[in-house]
This record gives C-alpha cells, structure tokens and sequence, in this order.
C-alpha cells in the first residue's frame, strides 16, 4: 500500500541545473508508474488545501531542490509529501499541512499486523480478511480524528481522557436494535443488491432473510444486531409445525449466526435475540404478520404456543451446544422476566430449562423488564428503553429500528488524579469530560447527516431506504451514549476507600454517577438529542485507559490501576462494578451494582463468575426471581469457565494447563471477556490481568448433602 | 431513633404536602433530611434506598436501617409516630 517512488537519472535526457527534466519514475498507489513533474506538487497543494498558487509553486521548487541536492537514488511518495508538509510547517501553515496530511501505515507495522494478531476486539480472527479490515479501520481511525471530529475532541481522545469507540468505523452509526417484522413485511429489497426477494412464505425462508439482512445490517453499523421478540414474530410461521421441525430451525437459525464467520473480517455478527415466555403486553394485541408478509387475522397473543415452543427449542439447542459440546459465542439469547412471566403458565419450568442452560452453558442473559418498563436489548449490555411513543409504534412493530449513534467513555480514574482529591474539582473536571462528550456526538451526528443527506446515491443507502415512508435509520430516535470506565479507582483516588470498603465510598460513587446523569439529561434538553449513559462494555477501553495513566499519571496511577505490572496486564474496573475481586456474597453484589442501574438508562449488566462450579438449575431459578423481586438489577449472567481441546475436540469445565482427556497442552480457554464469550487467547492483556483477580464466587456456592449439585448459599 | 428522608422533586403534585409533613415532624424536634431528587447529593440517595417515585419517606433507625417507607405517597402523621412508636 506504501507507494514508492523511485528516482532514477535518465542521464541522457538532464540538461544541468533544470531539475523539472530530471526523471523520476513514481510507483503511484494507482500501480502504474510515472515521470517526475514538480507540477504534480502545485495541483495536489491547490486541490487539497487553501494556499495561494504562488505559495504552492515556492514550495514546489523548494522540495524539487532538496531531492535534486540530495542525490539520494531513491526516496519514497510519502517522503514527498513529507517534504512538502514541512515546507508548510515553515511558513506556519499548520492548518494547510492537516489537510495535506496523507493516512496510512509504516511498513514495520504493516508486515506485523500481517504476521500477528490484532486483540483490540477478541470477535476478530486473525486472517487475511481482519487483516483487511484493520488495515481500513486504521485509516478511517485517522481520518476520523483529522477531519470529522475537532482538533480539542480528538486530543482528549489521544491523551486518553475520553475513548471514542469504533473510530475505524467511523461512517456508520454505533449499534442498533431490529424488528423480523420490517423483513416479513416488506421482504428483503435492499439498495444495490442484485435481486428482490418477495417476503417470505416458510419459516426457513424467513430465517434466510434474517440471516442476509443482519450481514447487510454489520456493513452499515459498527457494534451489534439486536432483534427483538424473535421467538414471537417467527411464531405466526410454526403453525402446523411438529416438535422435531421446530427443533431443526431453532438449530438452524442458531448455527447460521454462530458461524458467520465469513463476514466483516471474519467476525461472526454480533447477533442478540430478544426472547419471551408470554407475549409482552405491547405485543399482545397487535395484527400478526404471517406468511407472504400477510396479516394473519389474529393478534400476537393468540401465538403464544408456538412462540414458547420456539423459545424452548432455542434453549434446547444452546445447552446441547456446538458440536464440540462448546458454549455458542452468538447469536446471544437475552430472556425478557417481567411481572407477567411469573404469572404466565409453565413459567416454572421453563426458568428451570434456561437455568440449566445459565448453568451448563453459562448463555441465558436475564433481562428485567419491572413495571412499564420495555425494552430491546443488545449489545454486551445496551438497551433501548421503549418511550410512549415507541409502545405506539409497536402497533406496526416494523417501525421499531433503534440506533446509538456513537459510544464515548469517560476515563473516570483520569479525572480523580487531575482533581486532587477535591470534591468541587472533581465534579467541575466531571461536567468538562461530559461536554467534549457531547461535542464528539455534535461531530459525528454532523458527519453521518452528511452521508445520510447523499440518500441513495451515498454510501449509508441502506439506512436511508424508506418502504415504510420514513427511512429505515430513524435520526429523531438515535441515542447517543456516555459510558464510563473505572469508577471504582476513582472513588479510590478521591476516598481513599474502593465502593465495597466503605457505605460512604459507595455512596460517593453513586453521587458521582447521578451528576453524570443529571447533566446528561440537562444536555439532552440544551441540544434536543438523547444523551444516556451506559455502562460501557470496554473490552479494550479499560486496558488503555490504564496504560495511558500509568505513562501520564505516576507514580500515583501505580498504585490504583488493578492487574499485573510487571507482566503489563493492567486495567480499570469496568464502568461502575465493584472491584472483580472483592468477596462479596454475589447476590448482594447483584443488589448492590444494581443501584447504579437505573442511572444508567442505556444498559447494565452484573456478572456472575462462576468458575468451574456449576450450581443446579433450582439454586439459579432461586437466584433469578431473587434479583427481579428484591433489586433494582437491569441484567444479570452467569458465566462459567471451560476448556476445549485442539486436539481431542472435546470441552471440559473449568480452566485447566492440560486436556483432561487426552492430556495434551494444545487447549484454549473459554469463557467471558465482557458481555460475550469467546477464547481467552484472543484476549488483550487488560483482560488477562482481570480474568486473574475474577472472584469465582467459591465461597458462596455448597454442595447439597447429596453431595451430587452445588448451589448458592 | 435516627434520620426522616424525605425525597421529593419540583414537578410532583404530592411533594409539598410531603415537605409539610417534614416541617411538622421537624417543630416535634425529629431530624428531617430533604433530598431533592434534581441534584447529585439528592438523586445518588436516592438511588441508594432505591427511590424511584416521588415522593418517598424513609424513616430510619440509628443504625441507618429502613424501619419503614412511603413510595409514591404521602402517609399521615399518625402512620409515622406509629412506626417511631413501635421502635
């Protein structure tokens, strides 16, 4: 990708002193090559930057004059234009040097980005296509923090006291949550494909579409697919259908998601089911869509047979697991628990059947859904809460598509060193954070307007398709996300004390939160856009934010980062969780993060580690409705450990050195790295040192006098 | 006996009946503490007794444990001498 330029004298046709004929034979990145001409220089300066013709044409001459004098044989393009930006640089021309600035990658990182694996995002294989795709975010990384967003925004980006996530997907919004209705209804008639195909009239046919539409879907969003109410909207399909067909989908559609390995960099699309056991209220009385995109006659109520016997399936599927006996990393089933599921008949058993998957399998994800509240979850732990106007959209339900435009985090730990521990320091140095927060979302909002306004002809045309009379990506209902990353150092920093040492330590952490809250509904008003936190997952973002305040901050940051040092496993607490290694009875750990979450209206989850225990299905039944009854708790999971075998293909619980099976050390873990699972060692190094301190939760977890399961005690 | 919360907001139709009760207990000699739901301080004790209606009293022991609370409604003075009472 690097061009290069070779300059070679053609003797016979240089008169002396007229470097113009000198002939230089450029290898362009068009991969042809050309003759020097100092012209090229002027017209690259007049179309890319603001500078007089004059001024271009003198700096022409000059850098023709320094490879002239310099007799070197042979200099690069981007030298070039090296030399060309430092005669900018000279003039004090600082603004006309940016927007000369060429992107791209030394050779060194290239051919090491080729040869090892890139562990920013673990849902990335190495291969030739996510070497593809690094390669591309790199230069959108770049061009997005020179030309989308301000010179102020991306510095803090760079120092690290704010993250911007996803830059190398900067043209594209953040995530988004979906409806199987749009498809049913309207087929799958996408912008510049090739064909139309009509909706569908079977059930596989509709999985099909399902399938195609989420890969067209991970081309034009960043992060994840959501879909909601998946096991009621294919309901109106299975009628008729025996147990044994129903089965067969429901491993269809699990497999189809798991192994889309061949999309975006060879990553599996981040896919998340939203599940129920009775219809949700909003659903309820709604018009089914059913075969060929036809309203049915009935409303979503009278499916609930065959909505549950798809979501038992479902479930049947994820405990059996992969063909390796593994846990499925996507599509992630996320189970809605309302106050209607407690009183929807075979609640009981079915708890018991995604426990036994939570405890075998570790995937259920148990969402609450108290009082009104609705909700499209996704993501490692976003959702988008349903408003008044959204439960009156849920009469079409194809009209309910979500989107967050962007995620930001704030490096909280970072404002706790620059505040020195004073109270109004910190909350002004809070408020600074927030507002370059909000100016990162005024620039990409900005930036993807301009896109979007290039309407078919551009390139987010999928987003702007509008078979419903409004386009597909719905601007007036985007979120706009404020994360933050490490809490609990910052209390650390400011108290003295982490949020599980001390009631005032907590209690200054749930301050800190609500001010964040606050001023983000206070912006939300100022710029009439929806400014929520969340609690962001931070896979990689909790590992630089350490790094960067250990260069910036020590020796203070030494002692509060969490991890190992010297082998520079290093991170942050993610968003406002307690310390992974306090021991804390975890179902006063789910009360007490859950606190937090209805600060946090983008999305929480607590998590469980559950080690190589595995707790009956009864004690995580008991667990369950526990947390729904008696928290504030928006999601929790549990999340056992596993090793699988390169070797002997088989899985075994716990983490181990060694197969217990065949014995041999070609093993990898499994378990999970934030709001998903995946292999451990695709793991950065901030994962790493917090997957060491994880409380296993061994203290709270017995073996029944039976001796045969283990429950929480 | 310990604290009286009172948590309230400005845009709530059953709070100042809330703060007038608070303003009784307090000329009995009672500690009243005031959270108003709009600012840091107010809304982070909030979240920590999980208030999430307006208005809500909370009345505490010593030892900071709910003896009792009123979520969304606005008790009798008699109801909150009964609960100070059977302490």
């Amino acid at each position: 990708m690097i061009s290069v330029v070779e300059l070679r004298k053609r003797q016979r046709e240089i008169s002396a002193g007229d470097t113009t004929d000198m002939a230089l034979f450029v290898r362009t990145s068009e991969e042809s090559i050309e003759g020097w001409d100092r012209q090229r220089i002027v017209d690259a300066l007049m179309r890319e930057t603001f500078i007089d013709p004059d001024t271009a044409e003198a700096i022409s001459r000059e850098v023709e004059e320094i490879i002239r004098s310099s007799k070197i044989n042979m200099v690069t393009a981007p030298l070039i234009r090296e030399l060309v930006d430092a005669k900018l640089i000279e003039r004090g021309l600082e603004e006309a040097r940016r927007q000369h600035t060429r992107l791209g990658m030394p050779l060194y990182d290239v051919d090491q980005l080729i040869v090892h694996p890139n562990k920013e995002n673990a849902n990335v294989p190495h291969g030739p296509e996510a070497t593809n795709l690094t390669l591309a975010e790199t230069i959108k990384k770049e061009y997005a923090l020179l030309e989308v967003f301000s010179q102020e925004v991306a510095d803090a980006h760079m120092r690290g006291d704010i993250h911007l996530h996803d830059l190398g997907f900067i043209d594209r919004p953040y995530c988004s949550g979906q409806s199987l209705e749009y498809i049913k209804k309207f087929g799958l008639n996408l912008p510049n494909s090739i064909s139309m195909a009509k909706p569908a009239k079977h059930p596989e046919v509709l999985l099909a579409h399902m399938v195609k539409f989420a890969a067209a879907l991970q081309s034009h969003f960043a992060g994840a697919i959501g879909w909601d109410a998946v096991n009621i909207f294919f309901a109106p399909y299975l009628e008729g259908m025996g147990d044994a067909e129903v089965k067969q989908l429901a491993q269809m559609l699990i497999f189809e998601f798991s192994q889309q390995a061949v999309a975006r960099g060879g990553q599996a699309i981040f896919t998340d089911l939203n599940l129920y056991w009775e219809v949700p209220k909003h659903f309820r009385d709604v018009e089914a869509i059913g075969p060929k995109g036809e309203f049915t006659g009935k409303t979503y109520k009278d499916y609930r047979t065959e909505a549950q016997r798809f979501v038992w399936a479902l479930f049947e599927v994820y405990n059996e697991g992969d063909g390796a006996g593994r846990p499925f990393f996507f599509p992630k089933p996320l189970v809605h628990i309302t106050e209607d599921f407690f009183i929807t008949p075979g609640h009981e058993k079915f708890l018991h059947h995604i426990c036994e998957t939570a405890s075998e399998k570790g995937n259920t994800y148990f969402v609450f859904d108290r009082g009104e509240t609705a909700k499209i979850s996704e993501c490692c732990r976003l959702s988008f809460k349903l408003e008044a106007s959204d439960l009156e959209d849920a009469k079409r339900p194809w009209k309910m598509r979500y989107s967050a435009l962007q995620n930001v985090t704030l490096n909280l730990p970072r404002i706790g060193y620059i505040s020195g521990r004073d109270d109004t320091r910190l909350f002004e140095n809070i408020s600074r954070f927030m507002e370059v927060a909000v100016k990162a979302h005024l620039e990409k909002k900005a930036f993807l307007e301009r896109l979007l306004s290039l309407g078919e002809e551009g390139p987010l045309a999928l987003l702007t398709m509008s078979q419903d009379g409004e386009p597909y990506l719905r601007m007036h209902r985007a979120t706009y996300l404020i994360g933050m990353v490490g809490l609990n150092e910052m209390v650390k920093i400011h108290t003295g004390q982490e949020m599980h040492s001390s009631r005032e330590a907590f209690k200054f952490g749930l301050k800190v939160i609500a001010h964040m809250k606050l001023l983000a509904d206070k912006m939300s008003k100022k710029y009439g856009m929806r400014f929520v936190l969340e609690q962001t997952p931070a896979e990689s973002t909790a590992y630089r934010f350490a790094k960067l305040d250990l260069r910036f901050h020590s020796p203070q940051a030494g002692h509060i980062v969490k991890g190992d040092i010297a082998r520079g496993e290093v991170y942050y607490t993610n968003s406002t969780y307690l310390s992974n290694a306090a021991v804390i009875n975890p179902i006063e750990r789910v009360r007490q993060e859950g606190l937090f979450h209805p600060l946090i209206e983008a999305g929480s989850l607590t998590h469980i580690w559950l080690g190589e225990a595995k707790p009956s299905p009864e004690s995580l039944a008991n667990f369950v409705t526990k947390t729904f009854m008696h928290t504030q708790n928006d999601q929790i999971a549990f999340s056992p450990e596993f090793t699988t075998c390169n070797q002997c293909a088989r899985t075994s619980r716990g983490l181990r050195e060694r197969c217990p099976y065949c014995g041999s050390e070609d093993i990898d873990g499994i378990t999970r790295i934030t709001g998903y699972f995946t292999k451990i060692s695709s793991w950065n190094k901030g994962k790493l040192g917090e997957l060491r301190d994880r409380y296993r939760n061994q203290g709270f977890m017995k073996r029944k006098a039976d001796g045969a399961e283990v429950e929480f005690t | 006996m310990g604290y009286i919360k009172i948590f309230t907001k400005s845009e709530c139709p059953k709070c100042p009946a809330a703060k007038e009760i608070g303003g009784v207990l307090q000329r009995e000699g009672l500690r009243v503490l005031y959270y108003d739901l709009e600012t840091p301080d107010g809304l982070a004790e909030a979240a920590f007794y999980s208030v999430l209606s307006t208005p809500t009293i909370i009345v505490e022991d010593e030892d900071e444990r709910v003896l009792a609370g009123w979520r969304g409604s606005v008790p009798t003075i008699q109801e909150i001498h009964g609960v100070i009472r059977a302490q």
